[in-house]
């Protein structure tokens, strides 16, 4: 009795101590977010009583911009690191719900679309990326680690390859550095951009989900243009990250016969291990709602817990993003990844310029 | 006896963190929905 009453209880106390520790930082997200909600608010409303025409900021570049403030003036107290790290999973359940405002046949035919852009798009930043680190000088792995984190996703992608190339722990966060600080700087351009350019919401969401490697990122890029582009952005994005696993197995093999050391075994374990499972959950919820499960307030009020989702994560993206940090990160690195973003970005503008055409 | 503890409190751990936190979000969403489908959840405003 005694013995297992000091196994089950640590760990129901470790477990309980974890979930408390998320809530201050989680209460911070949702105070940054809902600020940047209420400024939105507050000034259309001003602007509605002054006959004024004011640009409409979206709620997430405030929310973005509050968290950054924050982060880079008075930093986070160790207290709400624990919540704040939480962005992540309220980005991917957001993902998840945002699948019921999507019809299966609209999934099909737009991620079909996307994943063969993404499989152009792959191939051609792996081979640019990894020729640009040779010609920087930059070692193998970090090469590996810049070029599997520009063509796919970001800071997911760089962790899983870091574990199946076994590279070092300073080479991930060189990567993982370079990748955030061209995220955040990719977050305010693309919009730009895109609206400099007249590209309709299909083609611009398109573009952020192929060209902006953080899948918060991209999602908050794709929202700051409209809300259709937003959904557009997620897809893409979203196919992307299904490429993940065979990608990463791609290199595993690669280094494992390089170096000499252990080959992958199980391939099917391994991919599955890999594979983002969000991106099932996404098509399930899409099937869900592509047979009428759900009424069409039932609809609203999941893209409207999407929405709460995609708040948490935006204040998130803000809040994490450490610029002084950032700088701090290797000069080469950072080159690397600023020219292979430049040609990644111009390369998918090319590609959705196509689609474009066959879309129409 | 110490001996005796330490092994299962390890698989104890081990069984708490046995998802992903994407499978995590997946179950949470899922949920969510689920609790909308049955009206327990009536309107979510924004």
């Amino acid at each position: 009795m005694a013995s297992s009453v000091a196994v089950v209880q640590p760990v129901s106390e470790s477990f309980l101590k974890r979930f408390v520790d998320l809530i201050p930082g989680v209460l911070l997200l949702v105070a940054v977010g809902y600020a940047g909600k209420i400024i939105e608010r507050s000034i259309n409303q001003y602007g509605k009583a002054h006959h004024l025409t004011l640009p409409n900021i979206e709620y997430v570049l405030w929310a973005i911009v509050i968290g950054l403030v924050i982060a880079n003036t008075v930093g986070i107290p160790r207290i709400f690191q624990a919540g704040i790290a939480t962005y992540e999973f309220w980005l991917k359940a957001g993902i998840v719900l945002l699948g019921s405002r999507f019809l299966l046949g609209d999934v099909a035919k737009l991620g079909g679309i996307s994943l063969v852009l993404v499989v152009i798009e792959i191939a051609l930043s792996l081979v640019f990326m990894t020729w640009l680190g040779r010609a920087f000088g930059l070692s193998p792995k970090l090469t590996t680690l810049l070029a599997v984190g520009s063509s796919i996703c970001g800071v997911s992608a760089i962790i899983a390859a870091k574990g199946a190339i076994d590279a070092d722990d300073e080479d991930a966060s060189y990567a993982i550095a370079a990748i955030l600080s061209l995220g955040a700087i990719s977050l305010f351009i693309f919009p730009l951009i895109g609206h400099w350019l007249h590209l309709g919401d299909q083609s611009y969401g398109l573009w952020a989900g192929l060209g902006i490697d953080n899948t918060a990122e991209a999602t908050a890029a794709g929202a700051l243009y409209s809300d259709a582009a937003g959904k557009v952005a997620v897809l893409a994005k979203t196919a992307r990250n299904a490429m993940i696993g065979f990608v990463v197995l791609g290199y595993a093999i690669h280094w494992a016969r390089k170096e000499g050391t252990e080959e992958v075994g199980n391939k099917a374990a391994f991919l599955w291990k890999k594979f983002p499972k969000f991106v099932l959950g996404f098509l399930l919820i899409s099937a869900i709602a592509t047979a009428q499960v759900f009424s069409k307030d039932q609809l609203v009020s999941l893209a409207n817990l999407s929405r709460w989702a995609f708040l948490l994560t935006f204040a998130g993206v803000g809040l994490r993003t450490n610029i002084r940090e950032l700088g701090k990160q290797g000069f080469r690195p950072f080159i690397v990844g600023a020219v292979g973003e430049v040609v990644i970005a111009f390369l998918t503008l090319g590609l959705v310029f196509g689609a474009d055409k066959i879309l129409r | 006896m110490t001996k005796n503890i330490e092994p299962p409190q390890k698989k104890e751990n081990q069984q708490v963190s046995r998802f992903s936190l994407d499978t995590w979000a997946v179950f949470l969403a899922l949920g969510l929905s689920l609790l909308i489908w049955a009206g327990v959840i009536k309107h979510v405003p924004w």
